[in-house]
């Protein structure tokens, strides 16, 4: 192959399945943003409030999401313990009263003065490349009880414990999630996951089993008519906001759950007031393109030059994916309630910010994939095993 | 394909996971969207469609002035949304329960509640017809037959009896609006609303009152607490007062509140029609000042006076003793609920001599005499049928036969009775009819009756002698005023009118009564001579003297009936009466005085003169000066004028 210069596109004969992934992103960020004017609306704060914020957010994710696609991320593993641990004191703040800022009884956001930041969505990234690292480092060693995976399996403990102790269980859940899948990835023996995952269900049914009160929140989803006055109001005027959609939707800004019936309408639940105002169509197309985001994704996935990019892009690609898949099964009444938001549509710098950083991921590797196979430049093998 | 990063296994296994989650996501869509809907769709409509009254105004009662005696003022019913309160304006409950006037635990016992009904269990709906309505036995045999979650419990307890509940929230509902005391001034609402108290806030009613108190009040009648109307005109003309409720249909949102921009429909209420007496509040006034001088002069059982124009039949007054206050009604203790009757049209009484004038009239009209044919009034009895009836008694002794102009002027039982066999029975009672005795005046309202005038078949014996004399007879004060009417209206029994004018919101008139008389009773030249023959009773010379005007010539009759006290007349218990019209050639008012029972000063008889006369005169008085009566032919003297503006004249 010849050299070609950078910023060219890996394969200019077909389209880039990254290509794909960023206009899915677009589509689904430009149909945010309509919701999300219509859902925030009734504010108190007022009806721009929540999408003046929002354009903010992508304007900061933008830069984000361009600043990471020039990044050399095989250089910035040298400093992939510092971002560990980074943002492991990051989450220590956050519980800390001065700097972390308590909502609704969590604190989840740190406190920068002259705005907040939700320092657990950054994490998320920060675990994933933390742990794509070290599994690229330890790839011999996969087999290896304790470097193969009780360290690695700390290092998602540790994140996901500080930050259940905000407590954000949705959040740490995921995080939880999409370490394991990397780790399963790495190829971590299936006799340890079996028995961590055994030791795991059973540590949680007794968690839960222990506290009636924690068991009844739980089910209550199971029934939901039944408890409406008790903890599922909001997802049962999430379902009846499906039902009143029906087919084609009432129609945009016209829809009524958001005003009043539906909290967090336009953050976590916003998919609900998609789904009136647009109907059945638009909800099955949100679910097909984060669908053929992860479909690119993996086919994008099947030229990455090496284990650490291997794992950073799959671990961008399953915070997505499985972002999206937990809150459309939360608001649908499939998954107990729990806060998350949906990418690229819930108002929410924090995770816009995020969701920049992974596009980012995703465009600087299909940037600089296509130089795989030319000799090693800019990559120092010293310290790097590939 | 793969570099080897990761086994094809794990890629798949992960990538079906992914797809599968996906796959059921959309499953699940379709189900929520399309299958599900229904029973969603309609618990969605139930919790957004919204539908209230807009409460009509109801019309207003003037006098014929224009001043007001029933209204509407706006007053301010507050109520709570526990669901918004704030702890921070704990500290101000006090405050606000001292404005409201409720006591303190009594709010703070409704601002603590925030859940209509018993919690309902995940185990069924089976119980759902029993939570309507709740007590505190029925919650705790309800808590002790379900597992309820144990902080559910307390709160269950101590639940006070629940307002009826809306169909709707059967199922234990959040309370989003709980009334707190009654309704209260706008000054008041002002001082609330001033604390700012989150959730605590006042809907505007309307509160039906009656500015002028007891003035009228048998006529008006009155609307109770629950919008009824009761009593009086109120509940008479309801039709053209209440007016159309209107409503608005629309969506609320989550907060139960009105959406406006998806109001779907407004249905305007319609106010009211208005009613405009014929009644006059200063002739009203003047008939209730005197009835409380009589009140407090003779302590009566009862008394009436009664003012209507002599040419149409419109009231201009209408007093009862004893009275009550309209905006009180429901303070009127149940010792004195017969306060609250209009006793002009349901008070039955013997007229006595009052009824004289419905023989002489007969007579007179039938030409079988004239004022001056004469009767020997000097014999105790008379034969009728072949028996011996005897006259009923008279006080006084007439020294030669008696002329009619004198038999009434003297009010001769004798005398009349001998006038009234020449009738016969048959006459007389149809003459009594005609004057519209034995049936209801038809005013329209206040529970009227007919009074007792029985056929000539059943008369026996003394009815022959006594019927004349207006004994053995019931009548109400109404159907004597009216029968005196006859006479003052040339010989016209009039319609008797209270209601001028049916007025629409706007103010324009629907309805305008105009006079209406039910028949001829009397030729005008017999009305004419009649006239005449009773200003023999009331002039200087007569025995009715104290109802004399200076510079007015006044028609009228007295009557005192002796009560039935156990089945017998009473001789100590009286009705005494004058109805009388002026001036008596062209007659402009007509004013009846009755009082029952009036307690003379050292126990002496009350007859109609003694205690009617002098009010009539009274009431007389200030009415020429309030309606600017002239004799025909001349004005009355300008201080007799002045004193009756002065409330003077007695």
């Amino acid at each position: 192959m010849e050299f070609r210069p950078s910023s060219a596109p890996a394969r200019s004969a077909a389209i880039s399945p990254v290509t794909v992934i960023v206009v899915c992103a677009i589509t689904l960020s430009l149909l945010g943003l309509t919701v999300l004017f219509s859902a925030s609306a009734p504010s108190s704060s007022g009806p721009f409030f929540y999408l003046k914020k929002q354009l903010v957010g992508f304007v900061l994710a933008i830069t984000a999401c361009a600043v990471v696609s020039r990044m050399n991320l095989d250089y910035l593993r040298r400093y992939a313990w510092h971002i560990g641990i980074g943002f492991a004191v990051l989450l220590l703040l956050v519980l800390i009263p001065p700097f972390g800022k308590q909502v609704n009884g969590a604190r989840r956001w740190l406190n920068l003065g002259v705005t907040t930041l939700q320092v657990s969505e950054l994490a998320k990234f920060g675990l994933v490349f933390c742990l794509a690292h070290y599994l690229a480092l330890n790839q011999t060693r996969i087999a290896d009880l304790k470097r193969g995976f009780l360290y690695p399996l700390a290092m998602i403990g540790v994140f996901t414990a500080l930050i259940l102790k905000e407590p954000d269980y949705g959040t740490a859940a995921l995080t939880l999630a999409v370490g394991l899948l990397l780790l399963f990835l790495a190829g971590a023996r299936w006799r340890y996951i079996l028995p961590t995952l055994a030791l795991a269900v059973a540590g949680f049914a007794v968690l839960v089993a222990n506290n009636p009160n924690r068991l009844r929140r739980l089910l209550a989803y199971l029934d939901l008519e039944g408890n409406k006055t008790n903890g599922t109001y909001q997802l049962y005027q999430s379902l009846v906001a499906f039902a009143v959609g029906g087919g084609g939707g009432v129609g945009i800004g016209q829809g009524r759950q958001q005003i009043n019936f539906l909290p967090e309408a336009h953050t976590d639940f916003i998919f609900p007031v998609l789904g009136e105002e647009l109907g059945l169509g638009f909800t099955l197309a949100v679910v097909a393109l984060f669908t053929t985001i992860f479909i690119a994704g993996m086919i994008h996935l099947r030229r990455a030059p090496s284990l650490f990019q291997f794992l950073l892009t799959s671990g961008a690609l399953l915070l997505i994916c499985l972002q999206a898949i937990i809150n459309i099964g939360v608001v649908t009444g499939l998954l107990p309630t729990k806060g998350m938001s949906l990418p690229f549509i819930s108002a929410g710098v924090s995770n816009l910010l995020l969701m920049g950083i992974l596009l980012g991921v995703l465009i600087n590797s299909d940037r600089t994939w296509g130089r795989v196979t030319l000799p090693s430049r800019g990559l120092k093998l010293g310290t790097v095993a590939v | 394909m793969s570099k080897g990063f990761a086994s094809n296994s794990r890629i798949g296994l992960l990538a079906f996971g992914v797809l599968l989650s996906f796959g059921v996501l959309g499953v699940r869509l379709v189900d929520l969207h399309v299958f599900a809907g229904p029973s969603r769709l309609r618990a969605a409509s139930r919790a957004r469609s919204l539908s209230f009254p807009l409460p009509a105004q109801r019309g207003v009662i003037t006098d014929t002035l224009g001043n007001k005696l029933a209204m509407n003022v706006p007053e301010y019913q507050f109520g709570v949304d526990p669901q918004s309160l704030r702890s921070a304006d704990e500290g101000k409950w006090p405050e606000l329960a001292q404005l409201l006037q409720v006591p303190l635990a009594e709010i703070e016992e409704t601002f603590r509640r925030r859940v209509r009904g018993p919690a309902r269990t995940a185990t069924g709906p089976a119980d759902e017809s029993l939570t309507i309505r709740l007590n505190p036995a029925g919650s705790a045999a309800a808590a002790a037959a379900e597992p309820v979650e144990e902080e559910k419990l307390p709160a269950l307890a101590g639940l006070p009896p629940v307002e009826p509940a809306a169909p709707a929230a059967a199922e234990p509902a959040e309370i989003k609006w709980a009334k707190l005391g009654d309704p209260v001034q706008d000054f008041v609402r002002d001082q609330v609303m001033a604390l700012g108290i989150k959730g605590v806030y006042a809907n505007e009613t309307y509160r039906r009152v009656y500015p002028q108190k007891q003035l009228a009040a048998h006529l008006i009648g009155y609307v109770n607490k629950g919008s009824v109307p009761v009593a009086g005109l109120e509940a008479a003309y309801d039709y053209y007062l209440r007016g159309l409720n209107g409503w608005q249909e629309g969506e609320r949102d989550g907060r139960s509140r009105e959406m406006a921009q998806f109001r779907s429909r407004v249905v305007a209420p319609r106010n009211g029609y208005s009613l405009r007496l014929s009644l006059d509040s200063v002739i009203q006034q003047f008939v209730e000042d005197e009835l409380q001088s009589i009140a407090t002069q003779y302590q009566p059982a009862s008394a009436t006076i009664i003012v209507s124009d002599a040419r149409t039949g419109f009231l201009l007054a209408l007093g009862n003793y004893p009275t009550f206050n309209l905006n009180e009604y429901n303070l009127v203790p149940l010792s004195e609920q017969a306060s609250m009757k209009n006793i002009a049209v349901t008070n039955q009484l013997d007229p006595g001599s009052t009824f004289k004038i419905v023989t002489l009239s007969g007579v007179i009209n039938e030409g079988l005499v004239t004022s001056e044919s004469r009767f020997d009034t000097s014999r105790h009895t008379v034969l009728i049928d072949g028996k011996e009836v005897p006259f009923m008694e008279d006080d006084h002794h007439a020294d030669g036969p008696m002329s009619v102009a004198q038999i009434i002027a003297q009010s001769s039982n004798n005398g009349t009775a001998q006038l009234g066999l020449l009738l016969k029975k048959e006459g007389l009672y149809a003459y009594a009819r005609a004057f519209g005795f034995g049936e209801r005046t038809n005013l329209g309202f206040g529970g009227e009756i007919t009074g007792r005038l029985n056929r000539p078949e059943t008369w026996r014996g003394r009815d022959f002698t006594r019927i004349p004399a207006g004994y053995s007879v019931s009548v109400t004060p109404m159907q004597i005023h009216f029968a005196m009417g006859t006479i003052a209206s040339g010989g016209l029994l009039l319609q008797p009118q209270v209601v001028q004018e049916i007025l629409d919101p706007a103010g324009k008139p629907v309805f305008v009564a105009s006079t209406a008389s039910k028949r001829r009773v009397l030729s005008q030249s017999t009305a004419r001579t009649m006239a005449q023959l009773l200003m023999g009773v009331a002039s200087p010379e007569g025995p009715a003297k104290a109802a004399a005007i200076d510079g007015f010539q006044v028609a009228g009759k007295t009557g005192t009936a002796q009560k039935i006290i156990n089945k017998v007349y009473s001789t100590q218990n009286h009705i005494g009466s004058f109805s009388g019209f002026f001036p008596a050639t062209d007659p402009r008012v007509v004013v009846t005085v009755i009082v029952d029972d009036a307690k003379l000063p050292g126990g002496k008889v009350n007859y109609g003169a003694a205690v009617a006369v002098p009010s009539f005169r009274h009431v007389a008085n200030k009415l020429i000066s309030y309606l600017n009566i002239r004799p025909p032919g001349g004005a009355p003297p300008i201080g007799q004028r002045l004193a009756a503006v002065q409330g003077g004249g007695r």
